[in-house]
C-alpha cells in the first residue's frame, strides 16, 4: 500500500485503498479508518444517539464499504462521500428498523465548537469544505437540510409543520443540495 | 415512474428520508436511466459532504481493531475463499469487457418495457459483474488456487416462444478443483408464478444432461442466480437451458469453452 497517511487523496490514490480494502488488505483497512472512522462515527452518534449505537454503525460502515467495493468507481464521487453515503443509508434503515426510537436531537451544524484533529487532515479538509458549502445557504436553507438530514424529516412533515406547500420545501430542499453541490466541485482533486 | 416524477424525489432521497417503497421505486428507475442518476449522484454527493460539518466527536478507543477483525474475519486469510472469489471476479470484469459478451443483445429480446433498460448495456454488464460477485460470495471454497484460465463465459438468449429475458454463464472446467457453473438470468417475468420453479440444466454433444439448479423465486427484475458445484468434469457441457415449470424452453445458450 503506497498511499500517503495524510493530505487529501488523489483520485488513484482513493481507487488503489478501494482495490486494498476489497482483497482485504489490512493496511488499506487501517488507512481508510484513519481518514473517514471519526466522521462516520461522529455521523453515527448524532443521528443513533448512542456511542454503542455509532460503534456498531462504524464497523457496518466498513463491512458493507468492503462488500460494495467492487462498485465503488471514483470517477462518479469522492471517497468520502462514498463512504458517508453508506453510513447514512445505514444509519436511516437502523432508525427505521427500530420502531419507537425517538428521533435525534437536531444538530445546528454553524453552532458546534470547532475541534482540530491532527491525524484525520482529511476529514478536517473535508469539514473544512462542508462549513464553506454552508455559508452559500441561507439560514432558512440551512435549517431545512439539517432538519432533514440529521433530523429525519420528510419533506411532507416539514411542510406540514411550517404550513408551507409541500412542493415549496422539495424546491428549497433541491435548491440547497445544489449550491451545496456547487461549493464542493471547486474542492474536487483531478 | 418517470423521470419527472423520479427527479422531484431525489432530494430526499439524497438526504435519506425517502419511504422505503418510493426509494425502491426510485432507485429501479436508476439503473437504467443516466440522466436521473447522475442527478442523484450530485445531489448525494452533496448531501454526504453536509456531514462533514458536525464537529468531530471523539471516537472510542478499541474501535479500529474491532473494524480491522471485522472486514479480516469477512475477507478471509490469504489463499481464502475471499481471496480467491475477488481473483475471479476480476477475471469476469475483464472477460466481460473484452469479450464481447454482447449483453445489449442479450437484453434486446426482452418484452417492451424492458427496452429501455436494454439499451443500457454498459450498466448491465456491471451490475451482471455484481451479480457474479454475490453468488461468488456464497460460494463454497473450492481451493486456494485461482483458476485463471479455467473459467468460461456464456450468454444466454430468449428462445422464440418466449421473447423475454438473458442471462449469463459462468463456468469454472479445471483440472484441479471442483467444476462449477453459476447462470444469472434476468427479465423473465416476475409476475407468472405460473413459470416457477424454473430448471436449469447443462448439456453436451452426446445429449447427456447435468442439473445446474433450480429458481425457485425471481426478483422484481425477473432475476435470479444459480450456482451448482460438480463432481465431474464439466467440458464439453456446453449448452445451458433454462426450461420453466410448464416444460417450456425460456433461455438457451453456449459456452465457450475455448476462450
Amino acid at each position: 500500500m503506497h498511499t500517503r497517511a495524510d493530505g487529501p487523496l488523489l483520485v488513484r490514490e482513493e481507487q488503489q485503498l478501494v482495490e486494498g480494502l476489497l482483497a482485504g488488505n489490512e493496511d488499506a483497512v487501517r488507512m481508510l479508518y484513519t481518514r473517514y472512522a471519526r466522521p462516520i462515527f461522529t455521523l453515527g452518534l448524532r443521528l443513533l444517539g448512542s456511542a454503542e449505537a455509532a460503534e456498531e454503525l462504524t464497523q457496518d460502515v466498513f463491512l458493507a464499504a468492503w462488500r460494495k467495493a467492487a462498485r465503488f468507481d471514483p470517477t462518479r464521487g469522492r471517497l468520502s462521500t462514498w463512504l458517508m453515503t453508506i453510513a447514512h443509508n445505514l444509519a436511516v434503515d437502523r432508525l427505521r428498523r427500530e420502531t419507537g426510537v425517538t428521533r435525534p436531537t437536531l444538530v445546528l451544524v454553524d453552532e458546534v465548537p470547532e475541534v482540530v484533529g491532527t491525524d484525520e487532515e482529511e476529514s478536517m479538509i473535508e469539514r473544512d469544505t462542508a462549513l464553506r458549502a454552508l455559508e452559500s445557504l441561507s439560514d432558512a436553507e440551512k435549517r431545512l437540510l439539517v432538519r432533514a438530514y440529521f433530523g429525519g424529516l420528510t419533506a411532507r412533515e416539514i411542510a406540514e409543520t411550517d404550513g408551507i406547500p409541500l412542493g415549496t420545501v422539495k424546491t428549497r430542499l433541491r435548491t440547497a443540495l445544489i449550491k451545496v453541490r456547487r461549493a464542493n466541485q471547486d474542492k474536487e482533486p483531478m | 415512474m418517470n423521470c419527472l416524477q423520479v427527479r422531484e424525489l431525489l432530494p430526499e432521497l439524497a438526504v435519506g428520508v425517502l419511504s422505503p417503497e418510493d426509494q425502491r421505486a426510485v432507485e429501479q428507475h436508476l439503473q437504467w436511466c443516466a440522466g436521473c442518476r447522475k442527478e442523484a449522484n450530485e445531489l448525494g454527493s452533496a448531501a454526504a459532504s453536509f456531514a462533514f460539518a458536525l464537529a468531530p466527536a471523539p471516537v472510542p478507543s478499541g474501535l479500529a481493531e474491532h473494524v480491522v477483525a471485522r472486514v479480516r474475519n469477512a475477507s478471509g486469510a490469504p489463499g481464502s475463499r475471499r481471496r480467491m472469489h475477488t481473483a475471479v471476479a476480476s477475471i469476469i470484469a475483464a472477460m466481460v469487457a473484452v469479450s464481447g459478451l454482447g449483453w445489449g443483445a442479450v437484453m434486446a429480446g426482452r418484452a417492451d418495457r424492458f427496452a429501455e433498460r436494454a439499451r443500457q448495456a454498459q450498466l448491465s454488464k456491471e451490475l451482471a459483474l455484481e451479480q457474479f460477485q454475490k453468488v461468488l460470495a456464497g460460494a463454497p471454497v473450492l481451493g486456494d488456487q485461482v483458476p485463471t484460465s479455467d473459467t468460461h463465459l456464456g450468454q444466454l438468449a430468449p428462445t422464440s416462444g418466449t421473447r423475454i429475458g438473458g442471462g449469463a454463464v459462468l463456468q469454472l472446467v479445471s483440472p484441479t478443483t471442483l467444476d462449477f457453473s453459476i447462470v444469472i438470468v434476468n427479465g423473465l417475468d416476475p409476475t407468472d408464478a405460473g413459470a416457477l420453479p424454473y430448471h436449469v440444466t447443462l448439456s453436451n454433444a452426446a445429449g447427456a444432461v447435468l442439473r445446474a439448479g433450480v429458481i425457485t423465486a425471481l426478483d422484481n427484475d425477473g432475476g435470479a442466480n444459480v450456482f451448482h458445484q460438480f463432481n465431474l468434469d464439466l467440458t464439453g457441457y456446453t449448452t445451458v437451458e433454462v426450461t420453466n415449470a410448464r416444460g417450456e424452453l425460456v433461455l438457451r445458450g453456449t459456452v465457450d469453452q475455448t476462450s
